[in-house]
């Protein structure tokens, strides 16, 4: 187990380097110059010279390449242009607030869109199969930030039952779930909606599979049928779905971060859009990638544990 | 209970008619099926694919796929309790337990994520009050009984880790755990090759003499019926054309589709190798014609043939035939 997790690590290497090639020559295109965009354009050309020689971007282009591939390798990922404060440090700040919402909000996704997926395929073509599918749908059309600020219309505004700003205290663990609900519903139910439609079709093609009617022949009774039998492998594919989603819902809670006003890299990353911090960008989607390698790895882990084929290759 | 021989049989099965739904009407895939399996006997359901073997089997087991198909009408009484008016949870006690079936498809019939070892154990943990030590170790017992090489090392093994044969194996270690009365194998030696389908079957005779087993043996290979059956029953179009002990439907086939089958087969006995192929398709199951189902195939066809439907007639004891022309209702022959 160890190994398979050392040699999948290990595997990931080349792609992060492809990675941080990338974001290094994207950030070189970018015209503009970071020096005058941190001193503006009233800056001298000694203070420009200066803040250029700090930044290392007076270097030739390659030095700049192999300097920038080695400390990013390293876990340096440059200071940020606007407060100084190094990449990670900022990062690091924020990162527990969108772990927070993304693996809330998965939870949910997971804890409701299985059993619904599962009771929709058993249910084919009757009422509740029609209603689960057409809600799923229609969870899927809604805009994160349409449906959260629905919610924060009902709750917060009109009920009061929950905070209009999402910033919390990460030491205090009940302010800090308190102020997770609101966001986690809001992102989670796309989640659902999601998991419930792959679930669904999962089990229907593994319903009509040999093995079920097998394990009917043997008199294992309908619910365990149904458990152990069917679900395990229709588990194969939303595993899939879900580490696929999973990526794109740590992108996906930007939005959501906006809508409740929350901390996270999200948000982060929108003011270093706004405020031209290259350096922060830079370190940003490396950071992004490292996050979706991460997700892979786990990915494929979760297959392990359902599906003994896998450990074979 | 006075402890005379108990003859009823395992199985018998009257006037079964087993519907699909086509195109919003249920048509029958089976029609008029009735037959019995003895105590300890095996009958061979022999037909061309499509002929309603299959359903037949999966309808005594309780499997019917819903919602397309259902039991139209008729009885299937195993050990004298009709298994078509039962609940799902009283068939649930019956399968696996007095009754069992093994698949076709040994590649896809056993479940790819659970071990071999749970997957053989399972039926005897639902149906036995036994812990999962003692339900371990007889599922142990029965891989070695049936043969699996190592089966203390490959318990533990997946299905993707055995080959087509091994995995046979243990669908019938599966379906023999519980001792069943009744075993329908589904022609459990179709997608194996010959030395191990000899292998197979060799296997299914000692444990039907061993355990005092019924089998309803389902299979298009004439060769594997002279091999293992005690009778015949040849279906054609969901309906059973002729039946007849083993050796009598060897030596003297009546309807025209049986001797045409036997026609079929290549025999490296004979000087002319000229295999006869049965003309025509079988009809589908909305177009069926309303006489014999036969008569557009059949070399011996009459005009009255195709007018009304064939009843099945006994021209010899256990030996009946559904043919006007061959064996015409009310002129029994000796």
């Amino acid at each position: 187990m160890i190994w398979y997790v050392a040699k999948r690590l290990l595997a990931a290497m080349p792609t992060l380097v492809a990675v941080l090639t990338v974001v290094f020559v994207i950030v070189r295109i970018i015209p503009g110059d970071p020096a005058l965009t941190v001193l503006g354009d009233q800056a001298t050309p000694q203070a420009l010279a200066a803040l250029r020689e700090k930044l290392g971007i007076d270097k030739p282009l390659l030095a700049q390449y192999f300097d920038f591939i080695t400390a990013a390798l390293t876990g340096d990922l440059g200071r940020s242009l606007v407060s100084g404060r190094p990449v990670i440090q900022e990062v690091v700040a924020v990162l527990p607030h969108t772990l927070d919402l993304t693996i809330s909000s998965l939870v949910l996704g997971t804890a409701l869109g299985v059993p619904l997926g599962v009771w929709a395929a058993l249910r084919r073509n009757r009422l509740a199969d029609y209603v689960i599918r057409i809600v799923s749908l229609v969870g899927l059309s809604f805009p994160v930030f349409v449906s959260g600020i629905f919610l924060l219309m009902v709750f917060s505004l009109h009920y009061r039952l929950f905070p209009v700003i999402g910033t919390s205290n990460l030491a205090d663990l009940g302010d800090r779930t308190w102020k997770l609900v609101l966001p986690t519903i809001t992102l989670g139910l796309v989640m659902v909606a999601y998991i419930t439609r792959v679930t669904r079709s999962a089990m229907l093609q593994v319903l009509s599979e040999d093995y079920v009617r097998t394990a009917r022949a043997k008199g294992v009774p309908a619910r365990l049928v149904i458990r152990r039998h069917a679900l395990r492998n229709a588990l194969i594919p939303v595993v899939t779905v879900v580490g696929l989603y999973l990526g794109i819902n740590i992108g996906n809670s930007v939005l959501t971060e906006i809508v409740f006003n929350r901390p996270g890299l999200g948000k982060v990353i929108v003011t270093a859009l706004n405020q031209r911090d290259y350096a922060m960008l830079q370190g940003l989607m490396v950071i992004y990638c490292f996050l979706i390698v991460v997700t892979n790895l786990l990915t494929d882990l979760a297959y392990g544990l359902i599906d003994p084929r896998v450990k074979q290759a | 209970m006075s402890g005379a021989v108990d003859d009823t049989p395992v199985l018998r099965v009257e006037d079964l008619s087993v519907e699909f739904r086509v195109r919003g009407a249920w048509w029958p895939a089976v029609r008029g099926l009735s037959f019995d399996v003895a105590r300890n006997e095996t009958l061979a359901l022999v037909g061309e694919s499509g002929c309603g073997k299959s359903i037949t089997a999966l309808s005594v087991m309780g499997l019917v796929p819903r919602p397309q198909g259902r039991v139209g009408s008729g009885r299937i009484l195993f050990e004298g309790r009709d298994v078509a008016a039962m609940r799902e949870a009283e068939l649930e006690r019956l399968r696996g337990d007095r009754m069992a079936m093994i698949f076709q498809e040994p590649m896809t019939s056993l479940n790819p994520v659970l071990s071999v070892g749970f997957q053989v154990s399972e039926a005897l943990r639902v149906h036995r009050a036994i812990d999962a030590a003692a339900a371990d170790a007889e599922a142990l017992r029965l891989l070695e009984e049936v043969k699996i090489p190592s089966a203390r090392r490959r318990f533990a093994d997946y299905p993707h880790q055995f080959s087509g044969g091994m995995r046979q194996r243990v669908m019938i270690a599966m379906a023999i755990a519980l001792k069943p009365a009744l075993l329908l194998a589904d022609e459990p030696t179709t997608a194996l090759d010959v030395t191990i389908q000899a292998q197979v079957l060799g296997l299914l005779a000692d444990l039907k003499s061993a355990q005092g087993m019924s089998m309803l043996f389902i299979t298009h290979n004439l060769g594997v019926v002279a091999a293992i059956a005690d009778r015949v029953a040849v279906m054609y179009a969901g309906e059973i054309v002729e039946i007849a002990p083993v050796a009598r439907i060897f030596s003297g086939p009546v309807h025209p589709y049986t001797e045409a089958l036997f026609r079929a087969i290549p025999r490296i006995d004979r000087e002319e190798q000229s295999l006869d192929a049965i003309g025509g398709q079988v009809p589908p199951i909305d177009r069926m014609p309303p006489g014999c189902r036969f008569a557009p195939r059949c070399p011996a066809r009459r005009p009255s043939c195709e007018a009304s439907s064939q009843a099945l007639v006994e021209v010899a004891p256990g030996h009946s035939v559904r043919c006007g022309v061959r064996a015409p209702a009310g002129a029994r022959a000796a």
